[in-house]
């Protein structure tokens, strides 16, 4: 539980997961896991998700099962845990097809299910079927338009296609709901850096923007800065001064260098508070550092 | 008044085990039972229907767009507020279009709103009941004698509540009966229940009733029965409408901002 508490989102990182699954048969074996806490079951469904993430197919279906037992198996929560675990322990495309017609009867059946109808949408996603899928999420966030998760996901499915506009349309909607979440201004940012055509300088100034708003939300957000020092190297090289004036871009693009390499350098020494970053993340803004700056 | 002062009425020692522990003890069993009654009764939180739900959160949608709305550029404001206020006067989301106009729906019928009134009853019975019959008992047994004098000075009119079987007009109001004992204990048990039954217990006297979250999906339930929906649906349109001239897009200078933070932390 304390590994939880310190890795609020285990499964985020292939290394926490492998740890949380590695821990799963000790705990179930444990009288921990007797305990009728919240606590108790929350930790029970990280584990499922981490076995079977690491194909730990035994620990999954016991905990699973035991979930079932409290809850009942028609509990939508536990159905929708259910149809993952079949969803990751099929073996051929007509399995998955298979279960996908239970997840429609199951929402003909009872409407309201919103586990089952987002399990639904992720297994079309993940049967390679993105168009049916935006059906689907578009009428989900007919009925609860303040669901930030699936505006968020409706995004990358309009990312993954090229639809830049519509992401970022569904990306405002998520700001709606939750108005001070930095890492969606950065994705925003990120988002319009990619769509910017042409070195078109509107746009890569409202990039800019975004990306200044995040770190003005959060101080240490390292893809907030690489964001900013990128489309502000992009601006120096391309746009002479329109839509943002080059000492402005000039400045920015200093500050985000010199808060990299601090970022950079205190996580590295470990210092103490500086230790959340992801390895990989350290090792690109070191890369970025590293490239001269464009100086003009 | 110098008698007041300087009243002493001699204590049985024995009333420690006999009148203080008893009814402190009997308070704190009922309350855990109380609790665990309220858990046994407790029943699932109501399903929703889609249209319901449809409605909530679509009007919670436009107050987010209000209150939110300076994280997003002025045209698309334009765009979400233009859609939604055209959607809310023509009553697209409305569960009942036909009730429009009608009076707002009686608790009575409703069976939504019958629930949650249930509920809120039962709750209050359970508060109720057991109350009134530890009184009556407290009454019945432990009346005509003073137990401890208060700390703090009262007036007058307190005597006859808190020394409710000893008529005497001299006794200063500070010497009470088991009464106030009891009713002590009832404000001060909620830190012993909290340590018993864990901090959400239903034994604790809440003065405050609770409106039960029933929707997982959308939150707070705000169409609590008895309002009508076109109604707020009109009164939102109508706050998109003014807020519109209040919109100032976070995003404008803010590289200046960032850049003066940053030299000033620097």
């Amino acid at each position: 539980m304390s590994y939880l508490a310190s890795h609020p989102q285990p499964l985020k990182q292939p290394s926490s997961s492998l740890h949380l699954a590695k821990y799963a048969p000790l705990f179930l074996d444990s009288s921990e896991a007797t305990r009728d806490t919240q606590e108790t079951w929350f930790l029970y469904e990280q584990l499922l998700l981490a076995s079977l993430r690491c194909e730990d197919d035994k620990s999954a279906q016991l905990c699973l099962q035991r979930l079932g037992d409290r809850f009942g198996v028609d509990s939508p929560r536990v159905r929708a845990l259910a149809g993952l675990y079949d969803e990751a322990t099929a073996t051929s495309r007509p399995a998955l097809e298979g279960i996908l017609k239970r997840y429609s009867a199951l929402l003909r059946d009872d409407p309201t299910n919103m586990p089952i109808e987002k399990r639904r949408i992720t297994l079309l996603q993940s049967l390679g079927k993105p168009d049916e899928a935006i059906t689907a999420l578009t009428k989900l966030l007919e009925h609860s338009p303040t669901d930030a998760e699936s505006w968020s996901h409706l995004a990358a499915l309009y990312r993954s296609q090229g639809l830049y506009a519509q992401s970022i349309f569904c990306l405002e909607e998520c700001l709606l709901v939750y108005p001070n979440a930095y890492n969606i201004h950065a994705r925003l940012g990120e988002t319009t850096y990619i769509s910017a055509a042409n070195n078109d300088s509107e746009t890569l100034a409202e990039a800019a923007r975004y990306f200044c708003r995040s770190v003005e939300l959060c101080d240490w957000y390292l893809r907030g800065w690489y964001g900013l020092r990128l489309v502000t190297d992009r601006m120096l090289a391309n746009c002479s001064g329109k839509g943002m004036p080059t000492k402005i871009v000039e400045g920015l693009n200093a500050k985000a260098t010199e808060k990299l390499a601090e970022i950079v350098r205190r996580a590295s020494s470990g210092e103490d508070g500086w230790q959340g970053f992801d390895a990989g993340e350290l090792e690109a803004a070191k890369e970025l550092i590293a490239q001269q700056s464009i100086v003009r | 008044m110098a008698e007041m002062h300087n009243q002493f009425v001699l204590r049985d020692p024995q009333l420690f085990y006999w009148i203080l522990f008893p009814i402190s003890g009997v308070m704190v069993l009922t309350g855990v039972l109380r609790h665990y009654a309220a858990v046994l009764m407790h029943s699932d939180p109501q399903k929703h229907d889609m249209k319901a739900i449809r409605e909530q959160c679509n009007l919670l949608q436009g107050i987010n767009l209000r209150q939110n709305f300076n994280q997003i550029p002025f045209h698309s404001f334009i765009v979400r507020k233009n859609y939604l206020v055209s959607a809310y006067r023509r009553g697209a989301y409305l569960k009942d279009p036909d009730a429009v106009g009608q009076p707002a729906s009686n608790p009575m019928s409703d069976p939504a709103g019958m629930e949650q009134m249930m509920s809120i009853l039962k709750g209050n019975m359970a508060m109720i009941i057991p109350q009134t019959m530890i009184m009556g008992w407290i009454n019945a047994f432990f009346s005509g004698f003073v137990i401890m004098k208060l700390p703090f000075p009262l007036t007058i009119p307190f005597k006859s509540m808190l020394q409710s079987g000893v008529a005497t007009r001299d006794l200063d109001v500070r010497w009470v009966s088991s009464l106030s004992w009891y009713f002590l204990n009832l404000f001060g048990l909620r830190v012993i229940f909290n340590y018993l039954l864990g901090s959400d217990n239903s034994a604790a006297d809440q003065m405050t009733t609770q409106i039960h979250q029933t929707t997982p999906i959308c939150g707070a339930n705000m169409f609590a029965p008895g309002q009508d929906s076109n109604k707020m649906y009109l009164a939102e349109a109508e706050n998109l409408e003014v807020a519109t001239g209040q919109h100032e897009w976070v995003l404008i200078e803010v590289e200046y901002r960032l850049l003066v933070l940053q030299s000033v932390c620097a």
